[in-house]
């Protein structure tokens, strides 16, 4: 077929949906209409670790509006059929109510349900549970590790020995959570053995599987509806206790149930960046070549559950060396299930791999890209394939010249404005290009719009629109007639909403569906003696604003809407599909960036300050580039929060959050947020897949903490191997 | 939330018998309603006193302020008279809270703000002041933002305010109403030391009510300021903070002003740091020399041992800043 003309897609356009959000109009999880609903509270466990000897629930029973309590007492078996999909690690899931374990501080021991919201968190304070406590292992310095995931070339070891040059530095990396701004909801429906659950989730596919099995229904017993997610950085990859519990508690009252997590719950309701330790031991010749890199990771994880996230191929192809060694260790604590936050793996490796590569600059005197540059790998040496596409070096020069790169002094302490000490760092940020099946359905009806429905989610990027571009050029159509259906897990089946793969994914899904519409129409045209079009070959027509002409003839034509009209067709439609990756892989497919900070620094009150940050991708082609710029904003400020403010305090005397609220939970506040920039590099990646996206919301935040960390050693001489970086650590 | 009445009063008389009677007073409600939310506080009568009138900022004869108790944050902060006569007052309630917080929140009601320590918020933990004789968890807890003097043994909280350490390096007085009359208090007897009853925090008699702030007339000129270290630019509390004010005459200091925030239990006055400012004529040396005695007595914890050496840094900048030398 002719290639479509684009016109939409590479347009900087505003959301499609921003009129309903902005006018509270696109409904969130919690606020779907639901006749008849009722409210559920979690009561959480007060303790670390134990066995429940006794609840009572006297005095929130007598409470008027108070329908029941629900604990394991009298909760019924729920099958818990074993389901290794929806993003369920390795191990045993929590199960609720099914017995008096306490495996986590704040894990849900009741719930209570009330006609009122008020009644049903007033129920829940009134709860009165009693424990057999043990004191729980929630530091990661001091509990076992399980043995390692390990990956080794050539002989680190050896290679570090023989090193000119060697660094041996050791990292933390603080627990950090997502905190989006719409807290975790649910609201569950029983019609007889048929469940329809609003949830927030990134995944309706995957939450409909985990309550398929953990109530033991049949697939199409179960329907998720998801169609705005006010944000999840992750937190929206798995199906939750609490969606479990909402569901239960509707069985057992014959009521919906809603239930929406407080800020406080999503701390230990849902999951989390895992804290780190990880060493780096490093080794380069006198010029700044690489000869070994020894990465030693200790990552925490629940008691119950082994989760583990990409933090070893960055190590392993980043940077050009023969000898490198890894080892991955898990260690299992008394806290509820980590899960993937924005950049997961990629971000932490990163701060480590940067901010010792930065060390490594400063130590030999090489300028820390041209440290980059002399190690630019030509392939990727973790498996030998050429990378699909790598511009890490034009991100470099680009950078480098925005940025006003020149005007760095290598020499710490060199710039001083008043009490403020100014800087400049730069760091790498890459991310692996993800693509797995997906589906949709694509409808042109005769009227000449279409509906394009698929079961991804939006939980902020602007799938709504950037979807919509990609059929509307494929269709030949404006955005205003094209309308986007998602969230809904009746609608045809995709991977989850994460690790940057919706475009990749979905997008060509939608986009295989488009072509296969359009190829319809276009072969009804060619072949109805009564259109203009007869006789034309199908490969020469193209459609554009809802009318299909002949390419370079635009006079030979007719709309769709007389087409399928003349023929009685009320609409035509197709499924769209996407394969995935292919397996094994020919390319080595990664997202790139070169992240820039200049930051100022009140060394003496242990003041940081962002003064500018400029982002330059490698990130293939920009569907959205208005979005895009977005998603880059957003990451980085993602990232100024983990370099300088995030950080999930836990007291390991009893397992409990200390500052599980945004007020001791600090994240960046308007005020934090500097003059932030984005340069995306023109170009696509055909290899990928068929849009030629690599991915870009993942890739935005990682790098930013190194390169901030760098500008403050730069400021001040002072390197800081502990994020946060706190007011302590620099004066 | 637990049950709880809710009555509006227009007039203190009205107030006064609803206080005596037990009843708790509301106006902005910014800390209480959040207390009561977390079950902290479970008030079972509240008494709004928002309508009352007390929201005047007025000169008093020899030049001091009296600033009403139901006077917003925002207007106190905007108020000519308050920007041109203590910058230092402006300024504090300037790096408060939010903007939304300073419009609905009252001056009366920020002295009487209840502490952020993490564990007095949680009632599943143990808090002296919450629960008496229930322990302290911050004691041995994660302690990073807690006080390091006028501490004890039951409780290490810091009081939140940021304009009370204005009030407290002013000397200000606080006009309360009670059943029996009128009173003033110094701001330096207001605020009650933890000891070992840290439940107590005010100097208030049963049903006594704030009616107004006094800030006493000081030698002109006067300059004054208040410096807020965070770890964030906005919307945070002081992890260490300083109220200066200097009336400086021919050169030599006649006056000094000083307290600091984010390390005591209460605002915390630095009387050994003005003694050595007073009669000296401004100078780095000077600064760093004063500040030196800002900790003193200081007992910090296991995790705000920074907060020393960053009380004294705060106060030496802060001196600088308000007495202006390089």
């Amino acid at each position: 077929m002719s290639p479509q003309p684009q016109a939409a897609v590479g347009a900087p356009l505003s959301r499609v949906d921003g009129r309903l959000k902005v006018t509270g109009q696109a409904p969130y999880a919690a606020e779907h209409d639901v006749e008849g609903v009722v409210h559920a509270v979690i009561v959480d466990s007060g303790v670390g670790r134990g066995r429940i000897t006794s609840i009572d629930t006297r005095d929130a029973e007598a409470q008027r509006d108070v329908l029941r309590v629900i604990s394991h007492r009298n909760a019924p078996k729920l099958p818990y059929r074993d389901n290794p999909g929806s993003n369920n690690p390795p191990g045993r899931r929590l199960r609720v109510f099914q017995d008096d374990r306490v495996l986590f501080h704040g894990q849900p021991v009741a719930v209570v349900v009330a006609t009122t919201l008020e009644a049903a968190q007033h129920g829940a304070s009134l709860v009165k549970v009693a424990y057999d406590t043990e004191r729980p292992s929630t530091d990661l310095h001091e509990a076992e590790r399980d043995k390692p995931t390990t990956y080794a070339r050539g002989d680190a070891d050896a290679g570090l020995r023989s090193s000119a040059v060697r660094l041996d530095l050791t990292y933390q990396l603080a627990r950090n959570h997502q905190n989006p701004m719409e807290p975790h909801a649910t609201i569950a429906r029983w019609d007889g053995d048929k469940l329809t659950v609003w949830d927030k989730t990134q995944w309706v596919v995957g939450t409909r599987d985990e309550l398929v099995t953990v109530f033991d229904l049949p697939e199409e017993s179960v329907r998720i509806i998801s169609p705005f997610v006010g944000g999840a950085f992750g937190s929206g990859l798995r199906c939750w206790p609490h969606t479990v519990v909402a569901a239960l508690a509707a069985r057992e009252t014959g009521r919906p149930v809603k239930l929406v997590l407080s800020r406080k719950q999503q701390y230990f309701g849902t999951g989390f960046r895992p804290s780190y330790e990880y060493r780096l031991r490093l080794g380069s010749d006198r010029r700044g070549r690489l000869t070994a890199m020894a990465h030693e990771m200790d990552a925490e994880t629940s008691s119950y559950e082994t989760f583990t996230e990409t933090v070893m191929p960055a190590g392993q192809m980043l940077y050009s060396m023969p000898n490198v060694s890894q080892e991955y260790r898990t260690v299992p604590l008394d806290v509820n299930t980590p899960l993937w936050m924005r950049g997961p793996g990629f971000a932490t490796a990163s701060f480590v791999i940067e901010s010792a590569m930065d060390e490594l600059a400063h130590k030999l005197g090489i300028d820390p890209l041209e440290l980059r540059r002399r190690n630019e790998p030509n392939e990727d040496e973790s498996n030998g394939r050429p990378f699909s596409t790598r511009r890490l070096r034009e991100c470099y020069t680009v950078g480098a010249r925005e940025f006003g790169w020149h005007r760095r002094s290598s020499r710490p302490r060199s710039r001083r404005e008043g009490d403020w000490l100014i800087g400049l760092g730069v760091a790498v940020g890459v991310y692996e290009t993800q693509r797995n099946q997906a589906q949709a359905r694509v409808r042109l009806d005769a009227d000449g719009t279409a509906l394009v429905e698929t079961a991804a989610s939006d939980m902020g990027p602007g799938t709504y629109t950037s979807q919509t571009q990609v059929a509307a050029d494929a269709l030949g159509l404006t955005m205003r007639t094209v309308t986007l259906r998602l969230g809904d897990s009746l609608y045809p089946p995709t991977p989850p909403h994460g690790g940057s793969q919706t475009m990749a994914s979905v997008g060509s899904a939608v986009l295989d569906g488009c072509d296969k519409v359009r190829r319809q129409a276009i072969e009804l045209a060619v072949e109805d003696r009564e259109s203009p079009l007869y006789g034309a070959d199908a490969d020469d027509v193209v459609v554009r604003g809802g009318r299909l002409h002949v390419k370079g003839n635009p006079g030979r034509g007719e709309t769709y809407r007389s087409l399928l009209t003349r023929n009685d067709r009320t609409h035509v439609e197709a499924g769209g599909s996407y394969a995935g990756a292919s397996k094994p892989e020919r390319h080595s497919f990664y997202a790139y960036n070169a992240t820039f900070a200049e930051v100022a620094v009140d060394a003496k009150l242990g003041l940081v300050r962002v003064r500018r940050m400029l982002g330059v991708y490698d990130a293939g082609r920009i569907i959205s580039p208005k979005l895009a710029e977005s998603q880059a904003i957003g990451g980085i400020v993602g990232g100024i929060g983990t370099a300088l403010l995030e950080h999930t305090v836990t007291d390991h005397r009893d397992g409990r959050i200390v500052n599980a609220n945004l007020a001791d939970y600090l994240v960046p506040v308007n005020a934090d947020v500097p003059d932030v920039r984005a340069i995306y590099l023109d170009g696509e990646d055909r290899k990928a897949d068929p849009l030629g996206v690599k991915g870009l919301g993942e890739v935005v935040h990682v790098g930013v903490a190194p390169a901030i960390a760098n500008a403050v050693f730069n400021a001040t001489g002072r390197r800081v191997r502990e994020l946060p970086i706190t007011a302590e650590a620099l004066m | 939330m637990f049950p709880f009445s809710y009555t509006r009063v227009s007039d203190t008389d009205e107030a006064l018998d609803a206080g005596r009677r037990g009843g708790r007073y509301i106006a902005g409600g910014t800390t209480l309603v959040d207390l009561m939310r977390e079950t902290v506080e479970r008030p079972e009568s509240l008494v709004d006193i928002s309508g009352l009138p007390l929201r005047e900022v007025r000169a008093t004869e020899g030049g001091g302020l009296r600033i009403g108790a139901l006077v917003r944050m925002a207007e106190a902060a905007a108020h000519p008279k308050v920007r041109t006569l203590y910058p230092v007052i402006s300024e504090s309630l300037e790096l408060s809270a939010s903007a939304q917080l300073r419009n609905m929140a009252t001056i009366g009601g920020n002295i009487m703000q209840r502490t952020r320590c993490t564990y007095f918020r949680d009632v599943t933990a143990d808090c002296n002041k919450r629960e008496p004789g229930s322990g302290c968890a911050a004691l041995e807890g994660h302690n990073r933002t807690h006080a390091i003097l006028g501490t004890s043994d039951a409780c290490v909280a810091t009081h939140p305010s940021d304009v009370a350490v204005a009030f407290a390096a002013l000397e200000a007085t606080v006009h309360l109403l009670g059943p029996d009359g009128e009173r003033r208090v110094p701001f330096a007897d207001f605020l009650l030391r933890p000891g070992n009853t840290p439940h107590r925090e005010q100097a208030l008699r049963k049903g006594e009510l704030v009616t107004a702030v006094e800030v006493p007339a000081l030698p002109r000129p006067l300059k004054s300021g208040y410096l807020k270290v965070r770890d964030r630019q906005s919307y945070e509390f002081a992890l260490t903070s300083a109220a200066v004010a200097l009336h400086i005459r021919g050169g030599v200091i006649r006056e000094a002003k000083v307290a600091s925030g984010g390390v005591g239990t209460v605002p915390w006055k630095l009387p050994a740091v003005e003694r050595h400012l007073v009669g000296e004529r401004p100078s780095a040396a000077l600064w760093t020399a004063a500040a030196e005695k800002a900790a003193d007595g200081a007992r910090p914890l296991k995790h705000n041992r920074f907060k020393t050496e960053l009380l004294k840094r705060t106060v030496e900048r802060q001196l600088r800043v308000v007495g202006g030398t390089k």
